[in-house]
């Protein structure tokens, strides 16, 4: 019985040190920041290949982006020892929100190998940070959504999945709750997923399918193929700007607000600063306040 | 389509183990006193409704009704007593585009199709829900707003005007914090007018930072309507099962704590070295230790160890994580983006330790130590060391 995996992915600014930079307002300046495989998208495919190892399955990527996000393919199938790699690219699909975005994603997904059972999103993307794209897609695709997934196990037999999703809201305690449903499943990854191989078969298979992502990802042109919006099929005012019900009417720098406390200033090179600040702080300890 | 076709907000019920969640009589608090001002400025007279889903839920109507509900659109079912997405879907997705159940709200006869706005929570609940519903409605979507206002907007826009002036009406104006914190969006879902793509897009929506927006201060004599709705479930979307639900504490104890000093992107000419600062300090004070979003995000090369305590999205003070209230808040190079700010507002007493004193935390904190971490620290260690053995002799 063989399983076959979507990831779809982001090429995304990367915010490690060195790779991005900041205008001096604090705003992120996208020109000089460099470009990478999203975190949340690296955790998918790290997830996907979970199921390489345990269920020897088939892996395709997908990205929407311009031509530099096959980057981000090649960094994705490093991770995940993709068969296929998928670029949606066309002039038409850029300013898509992310309604518009789902709606090429979905047809991308339907162009992939075999019958696609589980896709695999991300949580959100760093620097867009909707979350909305995964459930959208799953929606248009008319897969069952399953959000914040930190553990899957798939019956092949019965075509069912179990996961493990964590629910966290404000007010409660996090719960972890235990899922099973039919495939096909979309799943997005919760940042705190990790992938346990506890048996010696399944660390051979790792180790196996890791050097074979290595050389996949060395030669990762040969996987790539290529589709514009005539190729993918979409209805040209379903995508991009046409197909975006929202749009960015204005960007503005949040005003300061009204000083909310009254700062005494301290220095660090007077001593009796410091002896004042400490006294402080342990007043603020000592107070009794029932909570 | 006209204006008329679609009115009101309808505001999504967020529950927890039948309990509402704080976030819920927020949004509510917030769409009552949206729609007062929208009913005065358009002489109209528009409803906030709140939907409800769950099982044994009816005694929660009376709460949402005096927290601002006009009416309360309750979905009892055993069916809805968790929230799967799928199901869940489809029955908002039904009340929101039901004719009778809008014939029963007043004013909306005879040509309602959809409401005019609809908000979500922002979390784990309203974020997936917000995002398929608004699918299945075809309409669009803005997430994590923290302030919204109706305006009469003139556009000219090549895609939705065909490059010729409109004014849209009754516009919902959606303002988003970005990842930084330094720059508000504002997010438009907009009607194509253009005639060549020509579509309607409503209701206009979006999810809803919790802890952002206050509840109306409750009224027991506020008049509202139940109305109840029997939902429609395919039989087929029931294979979908919670087997299970466990409440599980985070290793990250920031209630028990006293005391929790946080750190940001301050740490970032030795990163490695900082932490161990942090994490020393925060021994002394016997904190918990937190952290502001962008270090989540893993921007500095650290020790695995360190990594994976400290850089992790259970540690995050603000909007996307944990909102705190200790006795003693020390923030360690955090700017003060307005998200973090949400998280730790409520500390008893804050100190910040920052070479910057233009950085918007100076507004935010009762003691600001100007200094690099790197010299302050080790000195309010000794200081502390200190002072606790005098008190101790």
């Amino acid at each position: 019985m063989t399983l076959n995996i979507a990831v779809i992915i982001k090429l995304e600014p990367d915010f490690s040190e060195g790779n991005v930079s900041y205008n001096p307002d604090g705003t992120l300046n996208r020109a000089e920041t460099k470009n990478t495989l999203g975190p949340h998208s690296a955790i998918a495919a790290t997830a996907a290949f979970y199921s390489k190892v345990r269920y020897d399955a088939k892996i395709s990527v997908g990205t929407m982006g311009p031509p530099v996000a096959e980057m981000a393919l090649q960094m994705a199938q490093r991770i995940c020892d993709a068969e296929e790699l998928h670029l949606y690219s066309d002039r038409l699909f850029a300013g898509a929100d992310t309604l518009a975005t789902a709606e090429v994603l979905k047809t991308g997904i339907k162009k992939m190998q075999g019958n696609i059972d589980i896709v695999f999103s991300g949580h959100r993307a760093s620097d867009g940070e909707t979350g909305q794209t995964g459930p959208q897609t799953a929606w248009k695709l008319g897969y069952t959504f399953l959000g914040n997934v930190i553990d899957y196990n798939v019956n092949l037999k019965n075509r069912t999945i179990r996961v493990k999703r964590l629910v966290t809201l404000q007010g409660f305690n996090d719960v972890i709750e235990e899922v099973e449903a039919p495939l096909p499943v979309f799943i997005a990854v919760d940042p705190s997923y990790k992938s346990l191989f506890n048996t010696v078969s399944q660390r051979l298979a790792y180790e196996k399918y890791q050097k074979e992502a290595k050389i996949r990802s060395d030669n990762y042109k040969q996987y790539l193929k290529v589709f514009n919006a005539q190729q993918l099929g979409v209805n040209p005012t379903l995508v991009g700007l046409p197909g975006s019900p929202t749009i960015v009417y204005k960007v503005e720098r949040i005003p300061k607000g009204k000083a909310n406390r009254q700062a005494v200033v301290l220095d660090a090179s007077n001593s009796e600063h410091i002896r004042k600040a400490v006294a402080k702080m342990r007043e603020a300890l000592a107070s009794m306040v029932i909570k | 389509m006209t204006d008329g076709s679609y009115k009101h907000v309808y505001v999504v019920i967020e529950l927890e183990s039948g309990k509402l969640a704080p976030v819920s009589l927020e949004m509510l608090g917030e769409a009552r006193r949206l729609m007062d001002n929208f009913n005065k400025k358009y002489k109209s007279d528009e409803k906030v409704v709140a939907v409800l889903l769950g099982h044994n839920v009816k005694q929660l109507t009376k709460t949402l009704i005096d927290h601002g509900a006009d009416y309360v659109i309750c979905a009892d079912h055993p069916e809805l007593e968790q929230v799967r997405n799928t199901i869940y879907t489809k029955v908002i997705s039904q009340i929101a585009q039901d004719q009778d159940v809008a014939a029963k709200i007043a004013n909306s006869t005879p040509k309602f199709i959809k409401p005019r706005y609809m908000f979500f929570g922002a979390d784990t609940i309203g974020r997936h829900l917000s995002s398929t519903v608004l699918v299945d409605l075809e309409s669009g979507l803005a997430s994590d707003i923290n302030k919204l206002e109706v305006s009469d907007i003139t556009l000219t826009h090549q895609n939705k005007t065909g490059g010729k002036p409109e004014v849209y009406e009754k516009t919902l104006e959606m303002y988003r914090p970005d990842f930084s914190g330094f720059l508000w969006t504002t997010i438009l879902c907009l009607d194509n007018r253009n005639p060549t793509i020509k579509r309607d897009y409503h209701p206009q929506s979006c999810s809803i930072i919790p802890g952002v927006f206050e509840p109306i201060k409750p009224d027991p004599k506020r008049k509202g309507e139940v109305i109840q709705y029997t939902p429609k479930i395919d039989p087929k979307d029931l294979k979908v099962k919670i087997l299970s639900r466990k409440t599980i504490k985070s290793e990250v104890d920031f209630d028990s704590h006293k005391a929790v000093v946080s750190f940001g992107r301050g740490i970032k000419d030795s990163p490695e070295q900082n932490i161990k600062l942090v994490e020393n300090l925060a021994k002394v004070l016997g904190a918990e230790v937190g952290v502001s979003l962008p270090i989540s995000k893993k921007p500095f090369v650290v020790s695995q160890n360190l990594s994976s305590t400290y850089m992790i999205p259970d540690r995050v003070i603000g909007t996307s994580g944990r909102k705190i209230s200790p006795m003693l808040y020390v923030a360690v190079g955090i700017s003060g983006a307005i998200q973090h700010v949400a998280g730790m507002k409520d500390s008893e007493f804050v100190v910040a330790i920052n070479p910057d004193d233009n950085s918007p935390i100076k507004d935010e904190c009762d003691i600001f130590i100007k200094g690099r971490m790197e010299d302050v620290i080790p000195k309010l260690i000794e200081e502390l060391k200190a002072q606790s053995t005098i008190a101790q002799a």
